[in-house]
């Protein structure tokens, strides 16, 4: 039984994720630059800036030059909708693994302010990898 | 819970978010992504398009809820021309939040 865990996280955190993954003897993963919003919808993002550590360049370089309103004029939106730039990693491995995986990921994200993201574990049906043709655990 | 991945028109992404954010689903992951359906693409006069822009949008919910917003994409989404998008429906067994290290199912 094969499991994909699929980890919505930030950007800065795409390396060390990677590096903790290696450790654990798991190189393979599908990596996909998105945008994201929790559940504050973005509406917040005062706060989010406010509570995001100054670590963060990134992020607060954003709001510093694109602020909501200032989005949402230039675009002739009649309000804001605010996206944040988000990394994507999907992994496929063994079901028993699952676990070690999740706890992973989460030791490795968790900053403790919102925005670390989500992980969704859902079931594979079948793999198959296309250089041999072999099929399920033996595949990935 | 169920994963909802919604493949839309990307003039239409403004409409269907705030349709759901009406609706109380504000969360969700935006993708750009490139895409053809059954009609293999679009022919304009004699220039064939066979990879056209669209925007995938990645909601998870809860199982009944997933049918509401369902409909909210289908109407917000809608213009009634070929090219409108797809919704995929998709099992996931358990979420976690990164931050407090919850488990959902």
């Amino acid at each position: 039984m094969l499991v994909e865990i699929t980890a919505v996280i930030r950007r800065d955190k795409v390396a060390p994720t990677m590096r903790a993954l290696d450790n654990l003897g798991l190189g393979s993963m599908t990596i996909a630059t998105v945008s994201g919003r929790g559940r504050q919808g973005g509406n917040i993002m005062t706060d989010i800036d406010r509570e995001v550590p100054a670590e963060y360049e990134s992020v607060s370089k954003i709001t510093k030059h694109l602020t909501p309103a200032s989005f949402a004029l230039s675009h002739s939106l009649t309000r804001p909708v605010f996206w944040v730039p988000k990394r994507m990693l999907t992994i496929v491995v063994p079901s028993p693994m699952k676990d070690d995986v999740v706890d992973l990921i989460v030791s490795t994200n968790k900053t403790g302010w919102m925005g670390d993201g989500k992980i969704f574990v859902s079931p594979i049906e079948e793999s198959l990898r296309i250089r041999t043709g072999e099929r399920g655990t033996s595949s990935i | 819970m169920k994963m909802i991945r919604a493949i839309v028109r990307p003039e239409k992404e403004n409409d269907v978010v705030l349709a759901l954010e009406a609706k109380g689903f504000p969360a969700m992951t935006k993708m750009n992504v490139f895409g053809r359906g059954k009609q293999k693409g679009i022919t304009v006069g004699p220039i064939h398009y066979d990879e056209l822009p669209k925007v995938m949008l990645m909601i998870a919910v809860e199982d009944n809820e997933a049918p509401a917003v369902i409909d909210v994409i289908r109407q917000s989404a809608y213009v009634g021309y070929e090219g409108d998008g797809k919704v995929f429906v998709s099992p996931v067994t358990e979420s976690y939040t990164i931050r407090t290290g919850m488990r959902s199912e």
